[in-house]
C-alpha cells in the first residue's frame, strides 16, 4: 500500500509513534505493548502504523519445508527503518491444556529460534509463536517436534480444529469432545489435508459439548454440537431439595423456557417438561443441575456452512442430522462426504456456506450424499408458491389412489 | 495428495493434569467463589478449583510472563494451565486458599481476574496492525482502550445481567471471531478502495492471457460479491473499473490483490450488536449493525468506547438478570432499542436497506423456508 499522504518526516513520525505507544501501557488492563517491549518484536513498525492509521505491513514469504502454518510479512517502504515479521501456527493441544514442562519446552523454542513472543491462542485456536528470522524456519520446526508439537493450518487446507474443555472440566459435555478432536487429528486423510492445501478456501472443523456451544462450532464449516432427543430428565425428589432450600425457582424455570415446555405442579410438586416443545436452551439445567439433567438419549448435531469470511459474509451453519456419541469414524468420513462437491464445483474463495446458498441446502445434501439421521428431506421443494403445473401421469395416478382411500375411509 | 508427516499433539493422557483425569467426566457441580474463582465438585468426591485472568488484548505474552506464569502453575496449581478461546489463561488447583493465592499473585503481575456469570468474559482481537497487512483499523489497541473502560465488568466491581463478550476486527474479514458476538466492533474503509493501477498486472493474468478470457473468468471480478469490480476493455487497453455505489467494503478484493489502497481519513469502525452462539433464551444468532462508521482515532478511541459503555449501560440498566443482550434486545424490540441508545438515526439506514441484499457484513434472506439450526430440529 501506499503510504498515507501527510505522514510526517521519519524522525518525528518515530516520536509520534512513542508517544501513541506509551499510551498504549498505561492503564488497568493488561497491556500488549508492555508485554512486546519484552520482546525481539519491531515494536516501531506497529507505532508508525498507529501514526499512520494504516497497516505498516506487507507480504513477505519465507524459505522452509512447510506447506502450511508458516507467514512472514515485511515492513512497507514508508515505514522508517524497517522490520520483518515471521511467524508461524503451532498446533494446541486437546483442550488446550498446557503441562508446565511441556509450555516450558515452548518457551526454550521460542526463545532460541524467537523472539520470545508467543499468541497463546490466535483465532483459529492454533497458538502462533515468531521466528527471529526467516533463516532459522526449518531448524524451529525442528524444535518443536522435539518439544511434540508441529506448525500447520494455514492457507486452503483444514484449519487447526477447536473444541471446548468438554468433558475434562465441565459437567454439561454430552459427548466427549476431547476424544472426538484427537481421533479426527490421528486420522491419516485429516492429517494430510491439515498440511497440504488443496481446497477453494478455509475449511474449519469446530466441536462443542453442548448447546450453549462454547466452542463456537455452529459458526464453522462443519460443527459438531452435543445435544439429546426429547426431555431432560427430572430427578423430583432432588428437585424438591433444592426448591426448599431455595437454590432452584420453578417458577422462574418456567417463565425462562425458551419452548415453553415446562409446567410447575404445586400440589404434587412435580415439574413436567414436554419433550416435543424442549428447544434445548439448556436454562433449566443450568439452574438445577443435577436435578435436571440432559435426556439420556444423546445425540451430536452436525451443522455445517457457518464462518465470517466468505462471499456472502457471516453466516451460521445449516443443521444436517445427528450422530450418535460413540460415531467419531462416521463424522470423519462426514467432512470428505462435505469438502467433496464443493471442492470439485465451488470457485476459489468460496466457502462451504457460500457453496450452500448457492446450490440451496437440499441440493447440497443431495450432492453430498449425507444420509444421518433426521437430516432434513425435501419439504422445501413442494410447489406450494406455484398454484398451477402440469402433474405427470404417476403423479396424477397417485392423487387418484389417495382419493380412492380417502373415500373408502370416510366410508362414502 | 502427499503426505507431508507433522507431528501433532494428541494424546489426551500427556497433556491433561492427573487430577482432571480421574474425575474426567464425573463432574456433577460448579460454585463461585467471587469473580474469576470457580469451583468443579466431581463424583469421586475430589474439587478442582480454576482461577481466569484476563491476558492482553489478541492473547500476545511474552515468554517472561509465560514463565512466570507456568512458575505460578507449579508452585500454586496443579502443574498445568489452561487457554480459552476469549483468550484468556485459566490456572488449575485443588484447594480454595491456593486459589486464592493464585489471584494475589496474578493481580500482582498485574492480570485482572475475573470474568464469569454475569460479567465480561474477555475481549478478543485479531492482531491487525501487529502482523496482518489487510487490517483497516488496529484491533488490539481498541481491545487495550475497551479493556481499561470495561475492566469493572471484568472484575465483578460492577454486575451485568448475564455473559458479555467483545469482539473487536480489523476489517470485515472478521477474523476476531465473526459477528456472532453480543458486541463486534469491526474495521470499516468508509469509502470506497482506490486501485493502484501500477501494482495491479501482479494479481491479473499476463496480458495476451487475459486478452483472451472472457471477464467473468478473472478472479479479481469475480471475487467481488456485488459486481462493483468490472473489466473494461478499449480496444487493446484493459481497465479494472470499480463502482464506488455498488461496493459494500467487505475488503474482499483486498484479501486477494495489494492493489486495493484506502485512505486513512475515511476509515472507521462500524459497532454491530446482539449476536451470539449460545442456545439459551432466543437461540444462536449474528450481530446488527447498530452503528454503520464511527471514526476510530488511535490510541485511545474515545467516540467507540463511548458508544460501547451506552450500550451497556442500556442493557444494565433495562436488562433482567440472567438476559443476555441479544434476549433483551428480542424482547424490547430493535427500534426501541436503538431509541434507548439514542442513534435512531445512525441506524434508519439498515432498516430501508432490502433485506435480500447483502449489507456488508450480513446476509440475510426474507423469510428463510429452510430452518438454519439444530434449534428446532426435529
Amino acid at each position: 500500500m501506499a503510504a498515507p499522504p501527510n505522514l510526517p518526516p521519519p524522525d518525528k513520525l518515530l516520536e509520534m509513534a512513542e508517544q501513541y505507544l506509551k499510551e498504549l501501557e498505561k492503564g488497568p488492563w493488561p497491556s500488549h505493548v508492555a508485554e512486546i517491549r519484552k520482546t525481539g518484536y519491531p515494536l516501531h513498525v506497529y507505532g508508525v502504523g498507529l501514526v499512520a492509521r494504516k497497516s505498516p505491513w506487507g507480504p513477505s514469504a519465507v524459505k522452509a519445508k512447510r506447506l502450511t502454518g508458516v507467514l512472514a510479512r515485511i515492513a512497507r517502504d514508508w515505514v522508517p527503518k524497517g522490520g520483518e515479521e515471521v511467524h508461524f501456527r503451532v498446533f494446541h493441544t486437546p483442550g488446550r491444556f498446557l503441562p508446565t514442562s511441556y509450555l516450558r519446552g515452548i518457551i526454550k523454542v521460542a526463545r532460541e529460534y524467537g523472539i520470545g513472543l508467543v499468541e497463546v491462542v490466535g483465532q483459529t485456536g492454533a497458538m502462533v509463536i515468531n521466528v527471529r528470522s526467516k533463516e532459522v524456519g526449518d531448524a524451529m520446526i525442528e524444535a518443536l517436534r522435539q518439544v511434540g508439537t508441529d506448525v500447520g493450518g494455514s492457507g486452503d487446507a483444514i484449519r487447526e480444529l477447536n473444541t471446548c474443555v468438554g468433558p475434562a472440566l465441565c459437567e454439561f459435555a454430552l459427548y466427549d469432545t476431547l476424544k472426538w478432536f484427537t481421533e479426527f487429528r490421528k486420522d491419516k486423510k485429516i492429517h494430510d489435508a491439515i498440511a497440504v492445501p488443496g481446497f477453494p478456501y478455509k475449511f474449519k472443523i469446530k466441536f462443542s459439548g453442548c448447546p450453549m456451544d462454547c466452542g463456537r462450532a455452529n459458526r464453522a464449516d462443519l460443527g459438531f454440537i452435543g445435544t439429546w432427543k426429547g426431555a431432560p430428565e427430572v430427578d423430583q425428589e432432588l428437585l424438591r431439595k433444592k426448591i426448599e432450600a431455595g437454590e432452584v425457582d420453578p417458577n422462574d424455570l418456567v417463565s425462562k423456557c425458551a419452548g415453553g415446555a415446562i409446567s410447575w405442579d404445586a400440589e404434587k410438586k412435580e415439574l413436567k417438561i414436554d419433550g416435543s416443545r424442549c428447544k434445548k436452551c439448556m436454562y433449566c439445567i443450568r439452574k438445577a443441575y443435577p436435578a435436571i439433567k440432559p435426556g439420556k438419549e444423546r445425540r451430536v448435531a452436525v451443522v455445517v456452512g457457518g464462518g465470517s469470511k466468505g462471499r456472502y459474509g457471516p453466516k451460521l451453519g445449516w443443521f444436517v442430522g445427528y450422530l450418535k456419541p460413540d460415531e467419531v469414524q462416521k463424522g470423519i468420513e462426514l467432512v470428505f462426504k462435505v469438502i467433496e462437491p464443493w471442492d470439485k464445483e465451488a470457485q476459489a474463495k468460496v466457502r462451504v456456506g457460500d457453496y450452500i446458498l448457492m446450490t440451496g441446502l437440499y441440493q447440497f445434501i443431495e450432492k453430498t450424499g449425507i444420509q444421518l439421521e433426521d437430516t432434513p428431506k425435501l419439504v422445501e421443494k413442494l410447489p406450494d408458491n406455484v398454484p398451477y403445473r402440469v402433474l405427470p401421469e404417476e403423479e396424477r395416478k397417485k392423487y387418484a389412489q389417495f382419493a380412492e382411500e380417502l373415500r373408502r375411509a370416510v366410508g362414502i | 495428495m502427499s503426505a507431508i508427516q507433522l507431528n501433532i499433539p494428541n494424546e489426551l493422557d500427556r497433556f491433561l493434569p492427573d487430577i482432571v483425569k480421574r474425575n474426567y467426566g464425573k463432574w456433577k457441580e460448579r460454585k463461585f467463589h467471587g469473580p474469576g474463582i470457580i469451583e468443579h465438585v466431581s463424583e469421586t468426591g475430589e474439587r478442582v478449583f480454576t482461577v481466569k485472568a484476563a491476558l492482553p488484548p489478541n492473547a500476545r505474552v511474552s515468554v517472561d510472563t509465560l514463565e512466570k506464569f507456568a512458575d505460578i502453575a507449579d508452585k500454586l496449581g496443579v502443574g498445568a494451565l489452561r487457554i480459552t478461546i476469549a483468550g484468556n489463561v485459566e490456572f488449575i488447583t485443588d484447594s480454595l486458599e491456593k486459589a486464592l493465592k493464585i489471584r494475589e499473585e496474578l493481580e500482582k503481575l498485574g492480570f485482572p481476574v475475573g470474568g464469569w456469570g454475569g460479567a465480561l468474559w474477555g475481549i478478543n482481537t485479531c492482531t491487525a496492525f501487529l502482523t496482518c497487512q489487510i487490517a483497516v483499523i488496529d484491533a488490539p489497541s481498541i481491545g487495550k482502550a475497551l479493556g481499561d473502560a470495561l475492566k469493572p465488568y471484568f472484575t465483578g466491581e460492577e454486575k451485568l445481567p448475564a455473559k458479555l463478550r467483545v469482539f473487536i476486527s480489523g476489517c470485515p474479514s472478521g477474523c476476531a471471531g465473526g459477528t456472532a458476538i453480543d458486541i463486534a466492533i469491526v474495521g470499516m474503509w468508509g469509502a470506497p478502495p482506490k486501485i493502484r493501477e501500477e501494482v495491479l498486472p501482479l494479481c491479473m493474468p499476463p496480458p495476451k492471457a487475459l486478452a483472451k478470457i472472457p471477464e467473468s473468468q478473472v478472479f479479481l471480478v469475480q471475487v467481488c460479491p456485488t459486481g462493483a469490480l468490472t473489466l473494461r476493455r478499449e480496444g487493446e487497453k484493459i481497465k479494472l473499473v470499480l463502482v464506488g455505489e455498488k461496493c459494500i467494503n467487505c475488503g474482499r478484493c483486498k484479501d486477494n490483490c495489494d492493489a486495493f489502497d484506502y485512505d486513512p481519513k475515511d476509515v472507521g469502525a462500524a459497532i454491530l450488536i446482539g449476536g451470539k452462539m449460545a442456545n439459551t433464551g432466543v437461540g444462536p444468532r449474528l450481530a446488527r449493525v447498530l452503528i454503520p462508521w464511527i471514526p476510530a482515532n488511535p490510541p485511545r478511541y474515545d467516540e467507540i468506547i463511548a458508544v460501547v459503555k451506552k450500550v451497556v449501560d442500556v442493557w444494565k440498566k433495562h436488562g433482567r438478570p440472567g438476559e443476555r443482550l441479544a434476549d433483551f434486545v428480542e424482547r424490547i424490540g430493535w427500534a426501541k432499542f436503538v431509541e434507548l441508545v439514542g442513534a435512531p438515526k445512525m441506524a434508519a439506514q439498515y432498516l430501508w436497506w432490502p433485506d435480500a441484499a447483502r449489507t456488508y457484513l450480513t446476509y440475510r434472506a426474507r423469510g428463510e423456508v429452510i430452518f438454519k439450526g439444530f434449534r428446532d430440529a426435529p
